[in-house]
Parts: structure tokens; sequence; C-alpha cells
């Protein structure tokens, strides 16, 4: 399950990365900076992989136009990020519901 | 461009209106992102760029609004085109009439009506 | 782990297994940060450990990155790992986090590219 999941299993996970690494060094660091908040932030998508192989796969195009990192997605990092998960709940989210569902349930609260 | 007044800060007004605008590059034919961004920068939505329709495509196919179908590109990965299905099509003339019944009243506040 | 054997099934410790073989690889300090985590997430499992293990799951993906990154643990968590943690499952301080998590990201990648030269 999970992120390492994703992308089923550990081989799977290594070969993301290696696509990773084999992007122009500027985007390199936006995908690695945008990859550990989405860590911390826990998105839904991240569970099933869309999220970040989407990132890469967007990123790989761009790349490949020749079009610098900032000038396809803007200096506002957060905001892109932010953009892209607007409509899926996060992890922290989906526990604090159902901490109030099952508490409530079990008359804990 | 129109408009030399400053249009420059038009990114939170636009906000709610790029998606329908997306729509309707995409319902006169089939496209992919970078050509749709170029579109938007030539109407004059110079702040827009890719990242930003990127995000609109996902959420049009999310919302089952498009076709997508993968082509291979001259220069590297294979790009996503996208054209309209019948309930994109349908959202886009929601869009116009969202929009056409919006600019109206903004229209008569300015010219002092009710 | 039996704490989430009893609390949640065992189905689930299949993944716990998981999450401990990936952690038994990170470095010592990156190590304790996941001992510490884990001790600060417990509290918020009560009724709900399967919900807990995306987080914690994501938690460690943080880890194992900033430790390939050779970056250092307290970079990454701050000083407050009881604050940070109650983050990451949405407790209080939640927004205000987000908040020092986009400055941050926008911080990092203005600075790196800087350093790249760009």
């Amino acid at each position: 399950m999970g992120i390492h999941g994703i992308v089923e299993g550990k081989k799977q996970w290594r070969a993301h990365m290696a696509r990773v690494k084999a992007l122009p060094p500027d985007y390199q660091v936006v995908y690695k900076e945008m990859q550990k908040y989405f860590f911390k932030v826990g998105p839904v998508g991240l569970a099933d992989g869309t999220l970040l192989t989407g990132v890469l796969d967007f990123f790989e195009a761009g790349a490949a136009d020749g079009t610098r990192v900032l000038a396809l997605v803007g200096h506002d990092i957060a905001a892109f990020c932010d953009d892209l998960v607007k409509d899926s709940p996060t992890y922290a989210e989906i526990h604090q519901e159902s901490l109030r569902t099952e508490g409530g349930a079990s008359g804990q609260d | 461009m129109e408009g030399a007044l400053a249009v420059d800060d038009l990114t939170e007004m636009l906000k709610g209106t790029l998606e329908g605008c997306v729509l309707e590059i995409i319902g006169g034919e089939e496209t992919y992102g970078y050509a749709i961004t170029r579109r938007l920068n030539e109407l004059g939505f110079a702040d827009v760029v890719e990242g930003t329709v990127y995000t609109i495509l996902l959420r049009l196919e999310r919302n089952g609004l498009v076709q997508v179908t993968k082509r291979p590109s001259g220069m590297g990965p294979p790009r996503k085109f996208y054209a309209l299905n019948n309930a994109g099509r349908e959202e886009v003339a929601r869009f116009w009439t969202k929009w056409e019944y919006l600019s109206s009243r903004i229209d008569k506040l300015k010219e002092g009506g009710r | 782990m039996r704490f989430w054997e009893t609390v949640t099934g065992s189905d689930l410790t299949r993944d716990w297994t998981a999450f401990e073989v990936r952690a038994a690889a990170l470095p010592d300090d990156h190590r304790a940060a996941w001992e510490q985590i884990k001790a600060h997430l417990f509290p918020y499992g009560n009724f709900t450990g399967r919900n807990l293990m995306p987080i914690l799951d994501a938690a460690l993906g943080l880890l194992e990155q900033t430790a390939a990154e050779g970056q250092g643990v307290q970079e990454v968590l701050g000083d407050d790992i009881a604050g940070f943690c109650a983050a990451l499952a949405g407790g209080e301080g939640a927004r205000t986090y987000r908040d020092r998590w986009r400055e941050q990201l926008n911080r990092n990648v203005a600075r790196k590219l800087a350093r790249l030269g760009g």
C-alpha cells in the first residue's frame, strides 16, 4: 500500500526516482521539493501513484520542449502544488473524519 | 493586445473562468497543454503558465469532460491530446450561459442601472 | 508490533513490517526521528490505526528522501516534533504548519535554483 506501494513496490519506486534523476537539474530541484511537500500534506493521489507520476510526465514533456522549470510552473511552486490537489482530500482529513465518526459511534466523545 | 491599462494582474480574476476558456479552446479542435497555453498567452493572458493549464486539464479529465489520447511527439515523450466529449460540450455551453449572465449583470452595474 | 495487531487487526501487520524494513535502512538520525514520529502519532491512532497508515507511510517517505539528499532531520522536522506530527495527522496547528511547509517549499526551491546558477 501507500506511496511505495504506489508505484507498487520498491522496484517501481526506484524506476520512478531514476526518471527524476534523468531530468535537467532545475527540474530535479523543483520535483524533489514538491515531493517532500506532498509527503507532509498527504493528498490521497499519493497512494494510487497518479499524482507523482503525472507530475513527472508533465515535467519530462516540459524539459523536452526546452522550457525552464519556472517558466513551466511559475514562481509560486506551492500554489502549483495546492492547485494540483485542490479537489482531493488529504489523509489527515480522512483520519480526522474517522476520529469524529468512530469516536462518536462508540460514544466516547 | 488590448487594454494598455494595467492588466498585468489578472490572475485572481481569471481563476474562476480559466477552466471555461480551456474548454472552449479544446472545443475548437483536439489540442495539447502547450498549445492551449500559447493560445491563452496570445489572447493577452500573459501570466498563464503551462502548469496552470496542466492542473485544469487534470481536473477536466478527472471530471470526465474530455477525451484524452496519447500521441507520439517529435520531441521527447508522447503528449496527451484533449478533445471534448458530450459532457464537455454541455459544460462549455453552461460556462457561456453563466458568463453571459455574469458579464451582463456587471455591465449593468457599471452603467448605473439595476 | 503488538499495538497494531490488537488495535487494527493482523492484516495491517504486513504493512507494518514493511515499514520497519524500510526504517532499518535509514541512517541513525533519521531512524531515531522515525521512532519519535511513531511515538507521537500513536495517541492519534486509538480508533483508527488504519487511517494512520498512509500518514506514517508518507512520513517515512519524507525521511527516506531527506536521508537520500543528505538533508538533516532537524531541517525537515523542525524543533517541535510533537507539533509536526500533530500537523501530519491533521490535528491542532495543521493549518499553520501547512503555511509553513508552503513557505519552506518556495524558499528551498529559490535557494537551490540560485545555487544552480540559474
